[in-house]
C-alpha cells in the first residue's frame, strides 16, 4: 500500500512506514541493515529500566489501540519487585476499519519484536505475548519466522545481546472475537477462558495475565518504541501537536478512490488525510459522514473536515481517535443502512456478559431494522437515541459505548434522514412484510 | 491463611455517616446504612464479584462514571450517592434493559412472589415499558436434570448459577453457551447437570429460570410457610428451611449459616424431603404375628418391646445411629441402664476407641470449627471423602485453596474427588489408617528409622510422607520436609474420618492420631484442631449423651461399674455365642446375619429394609427429622436445635415419647410394688432436652432458647471445663498391623457414597442417583483379570461375594478394589467375570445394601 507522509513533508519524515515497502524487510537481515535492533543494544547496553521509562515518558507516545493513554505512564504503574510480569501486544486489530497493525506485522516484524523487547526491558517483564487475531493467519506465519530468526541470533530469550536480560515470546492466534480485543476480554482469552471483559479495577497493571502485573500495548505503540530510542523522547515528542505526539498510521477505507494506509504527523487537517492522500469520494460525492477512529467512534459530518487530526481536536469534535482508522461514507449511502449494519456487528459481537451491552444491541437493532423497512413512527428514533444514552457509561467495557456512541451520533446529526426514511419505506411497504435492504458495500467504486 | 483483621471506617451514603468494615463492597457497607442497593449477579457467597447485571450502579463523589456497588470496596471518607436523579434513570435503564428479554408470565411462574426481578422492578424500574419487538425465543421448559427445569427466556444471564459450578461445587459443567443476546446457561454438550451440589443454582437464580423439578407447580409463595430446622442426613447438619404446605414438606432451602454450612446444601438434602411423604415410610407400630409384620396398636407394640427388653435384662444389647437426636440417645441410655439393667449400650456399630481416648479426641481444646478450615494454613484430610461422608465440608475446603490459598494434603486409601485441589495426595492401603497415622507420627516426630517400616506397612512411601509433611509444616514439597518445626506452630486443621478409629485396633489409630496432633502442637491453639467425621449423623451427639458402651452422659464414668459391656463391634458375636438374645435397633442399621442370630429385634426405624422385614419382631415407627423435636451435637460441637416443621405422619409418635412409654412399662414389669418406678418424668421435649442438659457436664445451663436457630458451640462455653480429662500423648505407639497379604488377590476398600441411605432410594425424584453396585479398579488390574469397563463381575472371597459392575478408575492404587458395600469384609478378594444371568434381577435401588 502506498505510504506517504503529511502533506507538507519536510515537517516530518515517514517513521514507522519509512522504506516499509523495502523488499525483504520482514528478514532479520535487511531489518538489521538498515539499523534494527540497534536501539536494543543501546538499551541494554547503556540505558538502566528507569532511563527506557524517562525516554517513553518524554516523548508522550499515546497509545494507539484506541483509548490514546500515555505509554510512559501505563509503564510506571507497573509495580517493582520480584514477581512474574507480562507484557502483551495487543495485535487483535478487530475494530472495523482498522488494518493499519496488520501492514506493519508483515511488512516490519522485527520491529514490534524489536518494540517488545524494550517496553519488557522497561516494564521489568519477562514473559510476552503477541495476541494476534485469529483471521491474521500470514501475519503471525511472518512473526512466526521473525521470531525463530530473533532466538537464533539472541534476541529473544535468555540473556539477551549478552545482557542478563530474558525474555520469551509467544505468538498467540485469537480465535476471532471483537471482544478479545478488549484488553481484559484478551486476557481471559489467552489464559484459555471464554473472552469476556473482566471488571476493572483491579487493572491489568496491577492484576492482569494470570494475576501478575501485566502491561498490554497495541502493536503500533510497541513498534514506535524502538524509534523513540533511537530519536531520543525529546525530539520525538518535537513531531506532531504538544498533547498528540508523533505520527499516525491511519487506516482510510469506505466512499475514497486511495484506500489505505498512511502516515500522517498528528495534527494534520483532516480533509488534507481524506481528500489530499485518500482521493476523496468519488468524482461528483461528497462527503456525508466519516468516522475518524474506526467504526466506534461518533460520526463527524462534511462539515468537520478541517478538524485537526489530534486526539484533543477529535475529542473537541465529539468524538475520537480511537484506533486511527478513517471511513468516509459519501452522499450515496444512507444513513440508516450504515447505522443499522453497525448495530448488527456489535449485537453479534456483544459478550453478553453485561446487561446494558447485551439487550440495548438487540434493542437498537430491532429498532433500526423497523426504521428501515417502514414500520417505525419518529418517535421510535426518540427512544433509540434514549437507548443509547442508557447504554454509554453503564456497561462493563466499553463495547456497548462502541455502538451506543455512533448510532447516537447518527441519529442526532441526521434526524431528518432517518424520519425521510421511515416515511419513504413506509409509502413503499405500507403492510411492513418488505425484506429487509441489503448491507451497504462501502468500497472504492462500488457506491458511484 | 489466618482470618484477616478487619478495620472499621466511616463513610458517606445519602448524607448519612455509616461505620462499616474498611473494603467491604458498597452493596454490603450501604446495608449498615439501611440503604439498599439493588443486584443481581451480586451474591458475597460466590467470591469475587462479576460486576455483570449493572443494576448496582450508584454514584461515588470523585469519580465521574458511575460504579457498580457490588465491586467498589468501600473507603474512609467515601461518599457514595444512591438516590441522585443520574443514579436512577441507570437503574432504571437497566430494569428497563432486563425486562426488554423476560417474559411477563409472573402468574405461572414458581419464582412469583418470592421473585428478585420482580421486586426490584417494582422498587427501582420506571414501571413502563418501551419495547414492542419480539422477545428471545427458547424451546421450554426443558430439564436441565432431573431435577432442575431451565427456562431459558425467564433468564437475566446474571452468571451466578454458571460462577457455581465453576467456583464453588467445581464440577465445572455450566458454562455460557453462545455470545450476546443469544447466550445461553447450559452445560457443554447438553448432558444433565448431575452434582452433588447442584440444586443449589435453584435456590442462587434470581428469576425463575432455574426451578426445581419436585418443587414445580406444587406451591405458590402465599400457600407456604418457612420452618427452620436442622437437617440430619449426614452429619454436617446443615441449617434448613423447610417450606411446609398444608402439613407437608414441599422443600428445602438452605437457611444460612455461616459456622455450619456457608448457605449450600448438597442435593441429597435438598431433595430427599420427598421421602417423608411416601407409602413406603413406616407410619405405624408392627408386631410379627404368624411370621408376618402386622400393624398393631402402639399399647401392643410397646407392651411387646417392653416385655421383651423386661425379660432379657441384661442380655439385651442397644444400638443407636443415624439422626437419633440426643434427648433420644440419653433416654436410650437410661432406658438400657435404669430400667433394663443392661450394660450393653452403643452408638458405634463399628466399635472404636474407649472412654479414655475418646475423651482426649473430642477435648475441647482440640476441637477444630468448620469455619477454620477455610482460614487455616493447613488442612489435612484424612481416612475421609467429604464429599461423600460430610457433603458440605467438602466445599468449604474448596473455597480455602481457592480464595484463601489453604494448603490440602489428602491421606486417603481411595482416590478423592479433592485430589486435583491438593498440594499433595497420598494413598495407603485399605484399613491401614493406624499404620499410616503411626508413620506420620514418627515422621513428625523425626523418628527417621521407624518411618520406613511404618510406611511400608501403610502401604505407602516415605516421599509421601514426606509431601503431607511438608504441607503441614509449610515447606515447598520436595525441599526435604522433615519432622523439624522450625516454622512454629501452625493453623492446621485435620478433617479425619471416624472410619480410622472404628474395628478391633481403633485404640492404637487414635492413638496415633493424638501422637499427630500433639507434634504438631494443635491443642490449645485457635484454629487449629480436630475435625472428626462421625459415620452416624449425630455420632458425637450420641456418644456425648451417653450412648457408648463404656461412658455415661458427658463421658463419664458408666453407672454399671465394673461389668463388662458389649460394644457395637463385638455385637454380632456376642449374639451368636447366646449372650444377648435381644436388640433394640434405634434408627441404627445391622446387616441380615446379625439380625438372625437375635432373638428378638425391636427396632425403631423409619422405612423396612428386608432384613428388617425378615427379623424384626416390634418395629416402631421413626419420626423424620422435619417432624422431631430435639438437638443435634455438630461434629465440631456445635449443639443445634431440631424443631418440627409439619405434624407427625400417621401415628408416628415423638421418639422421646416412644423411649418415656418404654422405660415407665419395663419399670413397671420389673418392681410390681411400684409401678411409677420407671416413669422417667418426661412428658415434652423441652423436658426430654433439659434432662439431657443436665445430665452432660459440658452441656450445663444450655436452654432450648439459648440455642435459638443458631446452634451454640458447647467447647466454647465455660463449662467445656467440666470435660473428663483424659491422657492426650503422646503415646509410645504398638508396631501396628502391615496391610493385609492379598496373595494374588485384590484388597477389598469400601466406601458409603453421599446417595447411600434409604432416603434417597426413597424420594422419587432422587432414586436415580441410587449406585448401582460397583467396582472401582486400576486398568491393570481390570486387564489381568480379563475384566473391562461395564462387565459384570463377583467380587468376594469363599463364598461371601456380591454382584457389581466394573468401573476402571486410573487413580485407584494397583492391587485395591473399592466397592460400595458394608457386607463385606475387609481382606482379600477376587474379581471373576460374572456368568451371564438370564433376566438379571435388577436389584430394587430402594433396597439395596447401605
Amino acid at each position: 500500500m502506498s505510504t506517504t507522509t503529511a502533506s507538507n513533508g519536510e515537517r516530518a519524515q515517514p517513521i514507522l512506514f519509512r522504506g516499509i515497502d523495502e523488499e525483504g524487510l520482514h528478514t532479520l537481515e535487511v531489518y538489521r541493515r538498515r539499523g534494527g535492533y540497534d536501539s536494543l543494544k543501546r538499551v541494554l547496553d547503556a540505558m538502566s529500566p528507569a532511563d527506557v521509562l524517562a525516554e517513553l515518558q518524554a516523548s508522550g507516545l499515546r497509545g494507539r489501540g484506541g483509548a490514546g493513554f500515555q505509554m510512559g505512564k501505563k509503564v510506571s504503574f507497573m509495580p517493582a519487585g520480584q514477581m512474574d510480569k507480562y507484557l502483551i501486544c495487543n495485535a487483535d486489530e478487530s475494530e472495523p476499519g482498522t488494518f493499519k497493525d496488520r501492514e506493519l506485522m508483515q511488512k516490519s516484524p522485527h520491529m514490534l519484536i524489536e518494540g517488545m523487547i524494550i517496553a519488557a526491558y522497561a516494564a521489568g517483564a519477562n514473559r510476552a505475548f503477541i495476541y494476534i487475531r485469529g483471521e491474521y493467519q500470514a501475519q503471525a506465519d511472518i512473526l512466526d519466522a521473525a521470531l525463530v530468526e530473533a532466538q537464533a541470533e539472541g534476541l529473544v530469550g535468555e540473556r539477551i545481546l549478552d545482557s542478563d536480560f530474558e525474555l520469551t515470546l509467544v505468538v498467540h492466534r485469537g480465535a476471532g472475537a471483537y471482544i478479545c480485543g478488549e484488553e481484559t476480554g484478551l486476557l481471559d482469552s489467552l489464559e484459555g477462558k471464554r473472552g469476556n471483559p473482566r471488571l476493572k479495577p483491579p487493572f491489568p497493571a496491577n492484576q492482569g495475565l494470570y494475576q501478575g502485573p501485566t502491561l498490554i500495548n497495541n502493536v503500533e505503540t510497541l513498534a514506535t518504541v524502538p524509534h523513540i530510542i533511537r530519536m531520543g523522547g525529546a525530539e520525538y515528542a518535537k513531531v506532531g501537536t504538544e498533547t498528540s505526539t508523533g505520527t499516525k498510521l491511519v487506516s482510510v477505507s469506505g466512499n475514497v478512490q486511495r484506500p489505505g494506509n498512511y502516515e500522517v504527523e498528528l495534527g494534520t487537517p483532516s480533509r488534507e488525510i481524506i481528500y489530499g492522500l485518500a482521493g476523496g469520494p468519488p468524482e461528483g460525492r461528497t462527503v456525508k459522514l466519516w468516522f475518524p477512529g474506526g467504526s466506534s467512534a461518533p460520526v463527524l459530518t462534511g462539515d468537520d473536515l478541517d478538524v485537526p487530526y489530534d486526539f484533543d481536536a477529535l475529542a473537541k469534535a465529539g468524538s475520537m481517535l480511537g484506533s486511527g482508522a478513517i471511513i468516509v461514507v459519501d452522499d450515496s449511502v444512507p444513513v440508516v443502512a450504515v447505522a443499522l449494519k453497525l448495530a448488527k456487528f456489535y449485537k453479534h459481537e456483544s459478550c453478553g456478559k453485561c446487561t446494558p451491552c447485551r439487550e440495548g444491541t438487540r434493542w437498537t437493532v430491532s429498532m433500526l431494522e423497523r426504521v428501515d423497512n417502514g414500520l417505525a413512527t419518529p418517535m421510535d428514533l426518540d427512544i433509540m437515541a434514549s437507548v443509547q444514552e442508557q447504554i454509554i457509561g453503564n456497561c462493563l467495557c466499553v463495547l456497548g459505548d462502541a455502538m451506543a456512541m455512533p448510532i447516537g451520533s447518527m441519529v442526532a446529526k441526521f434526524r431528518d434522514e432517518f424520519e425521510a426514511h421511515i416515511e419513504a419505506a413506509r409509502t413503499r411497504n405500507p403492510f411492513g412484510d418488505e425484506q429487509p435492504s441489503p448491507d451497504p458495500v462501502l468500497v472504492q467504486g462500488a457506491a458511484a | 491463611m489466618p482470618r484477616p483483621e478487619i478495620h472499621m471506617i466511616t463513610f458517606t451514603v445519602d448524607g448519612r455517616e455509616v461505620r462499616a468494615p474498611e473494603n467491604a463492597m458498597l452493596v454490603d457497607a450501604a446495608k449498615l446504612g439501611d440503604v439498599e442497593i439493588p443486584v443481581f449477579c451480586y451474591e458475597p457467597k460466590l467470591g469475587q464479584p462479576v460486576g455483570a447485571c449493572r443494576m448496582c450502579l450508584v454514584e461515588i463523589e470523585g469519580i465521574p462514571k458511575l460504579q457498580t456497588g457490588c465491586s467498589t470496596p468501600v473507603k474512609d471518607g467515601m461518599v457514595v450517592i444512591t438516590q441522585s436523579e443520574r443514579v436512577k434513570e441507570a437503574q432504571e435503564a437497566i430494569v428497563e434493559f432486563l425486562l426488554v428479554n423476560h417474559p411477563l408470565d409472573c402468574p405461572v411462574c414458581d419464582k412469583g412472589g418470592e421473585c428478585p426481578l420482580q421486586d426490584i422492578s417494582f422498587g427501582w424500574g420506571g414501571g413502563r415499558s418501551r419495547f414492542i419487538e419480539p422477545k428471545r425465543h427458547f424451546e421450554k421448559p426443558l430439564a436441565l436434570s432431573p431435577l432442575i427445569a431451565i427456562d431459558r427466556e425467564r433468564c437475566i444471564l446474571c452468571y451466578r448459577c454458571v460462577r457455581f459450578s465453576q467456583e464453588i461445587s467445581e464440577d465445572y459443567q455450566l458454562i455460557l453457551a453462545e455470545r450476546s443476546a443469544d447466550t445461553y446457561v447450559s452445560t457443554f454438550d447438553g448432558h444433565p447437570y448431575v452434582a452433588p451440589f447442584s440444586g443449589n443454582i435453584i435456590e442462587l437464580c434470581p428469576v425463575g429460570a432455574l426451578t426445581s423439578q419436585p418443587y414445580r407447580f406444587r406451591a405458590r409463595p402465599w400457600d407456604i410457610e418457612g420452618a427452620g430446622s436442622v437437617c440430619t442426613l449426614c452429619p454436617a447438619q446443615c441449617n434448613v428451611e423447610l417450606t411446609v404446605r398444608d402439613e407437608r414438606v414441599l422443600r428445602v432451602l438452605a437457611r444460612q449459616h455461616p459456622g455450619v454450612d456457608d448457605g449450600w446444601l448438597c442435593d441429597k438434602g435438598r431433595f430427599a424431603y420427598q421421602s417423608v411423604h411416601v407409602d413406603e415410610r413406616i407410619t405405624r407400630p408392627m408386631v410379627r404375628e404368624g411370621g408376618e409384620l402386622r400393624p398393631v396398636s402402639w399399647e401392643r407394640a410397646l407392651d411387646e418391646a417392653a416385655g421383651a427388653l423386661g425379660r432379657a435384662g441384661a442380655q439385651s444389647a442397644v444400638l443407636a445411629g443415624g439422626g437419633a437426636t440426643n434427648e433420644e440417645g440419653y433416654l436410650l441410655q437410661r432406658l438400657a441402664r435404669e430400667a433394663v439393667g443392661t450394660p450393653h449400650v452403643d452408638s458405634r456399630a463399628g466399635g472404636g476407641p474407649g472412654r479414655e481416648l475418646a475423651a482426649a479426641l473430642g477435648a475441647p481444646a482440640l476441637q477444630a470449627t468448620v469455619p477454620d478450615l477455610e482460614h487455616a494454613h493447613a488442612v489435612l484430610v484424612l481416612e475421609t471423602e467429604p464429599v461423600d461422608d460430610m457433603p458440605i465440608v467438602d466445599l468449604r475446603i474448596r473455597k480455602g485453596v481457592r480464595r484463601n490459598r489453604v494448603r490440602l494434603a489428602v491421606a486417603t486409601p481411595r482416590p478423592s474427588s479433592l485430589d486435583r485441589n491438593a498440594d499433595v495426595s497420598v494413598r495407603y492401603a485399605p484399613g491401614c489408617g493406624e499404620a499410616f497415622v503411626a508413620a506420620l507420627s514418627a515422621m513428625l516426630g523425626g523418628e527417621g528409622k521407624n518411618v520406613d517400616e511404618l510406611a511400608s506397612s501403610a502401604g505407602t512411601t516415605v516421599e509421601a510422607l514426606r509431601g503431607v509433611t511438608g504441607v503441614l509444616r509449610g515447606v515447598e514439597v520436595g525441599e526435604g520436609a522433615t519432622g523439624s518445626d522450625e516454622a512454629g506452630p501452625r493453623d492446621i486443621v485435620i478433617l479425619w474420618g471416624e472410619r480410622l478409629t472404628q474395628g478391633r485396633r481403633g485404640a492404637a489409630a487414635a492413638r496415633g492420631l493424638l501422637n499427630v496432633a500433639a507434634r504438631l502442637r494443635l491443642g490449645g491453639r485457635e484454629g487449629a484442631g480436630l475435625l472428626e467425621v462421625p459415620v452416624a449423623a449425630n455420632g458425637r451427639g450420641l456418644r456425648e449423651a451417653g450412648v457408648l458402651h463404656d461412658a455415661g452422659p458427658g463421658l463419664s464414668e458408666p453407672p454399671h461399674g465394673e461389668m463388662a459391656a458389649i460394644d457395637g463391634l463385638e455385637l454380632p458375636d456376642g449374639l451368636a455365642r447366646g449372650d444377648l438374645t435381644t436388640l433394640l435397633l434405634w434408627d441404627a442399621e445391622v446387616d441380615a446375619a446379625t439380625l438372625a442370630a437375635a432373638g428378638t429385634v425391636i427396632a425403631h426405624a423409619a422405612f423396612l429394609t428386608d432384613a428388617l422385614r425378615a427379623h424384626a419382631t416390634v418395629v416402631l415407627p421413626a419420626e423424620s427429622y422435619a417432624e422431631k423435636e430435639g438437638t443435634v451435637t455438630h461434629p465440631d460441637g456445635r449443639v443445634q436445635r431440631l424443631r418440627p416443621a409439619i405434624g407427625r405422619q400417621g401415628g408416628v409418635r415423638p421418639g422421646w415419647q416412644v423411649l418415656a412409654d418404654l422405660m415407665a412399662r419395663v419399670g413397671a414389669t420389673q418392681d410390681p410394688a411400684d409401678p411409677g418406678a420407671g416413669d422417667p418424668r418426661v412428658l415434652t421435649g423441652p423436658m426430654a432436652s433439659r434432662q439431657l442438659f443436665e445430665a452432660v457436664p459440658v452441656y450445663a445451663g444450655l436452654t432450648l432458647e439459648e440455642l435459638g436457630g443458631r446452634g451454640v458451640r458447647w467447647p466454647a462455653r465455660e463449662q467445656a471445663a467440666a470435660w473428663p480429662r483424659a491422657d492426650a500423648g503422646p503415646f509410645g505407639l504398638e508396631v501396628p498391623p502391615g496391610p493385609v497379604k492379598a496373595n494374588g488377590d485384590l484388597r477389598l476398600g469400601t466406601f458409603r457414597s453421599i446417595w447411600a441411605g434409604p432416603e434417597v432410594g426413597h424420594s422419587p425424584a432422587l432414586r436415580f442417583l441410587v449406585p448401582k453396585p460397583r467396582v472401582e479398579m486400576a486398568p491393570a488390574d481390570a486387564q489381568r483379570r480379563n475384566v473391562t469397563q461395564g462387565d459384570h463381575v463377583t467380587v468376594g472371597h469363599n463364598g461371601a461375594a456380591l454382584h457389581a459392575t466394573v468401573v476402571l478408575r486410573d487413580a485407584v492404587p494397583r492391587g485395591t478394589v473399592f466397592v460400595e458395600t458394608d457386607a463385606l469384609r475387609a481382606g482379600p478378594v477376587d474379581v471373576r467375570k460374572a456368568p451371564p444371568r438370564a433376566g438379571p434381577p435388577a436389584p430394587d435401588p430402594a433396597e439395596a445394601p447401605s
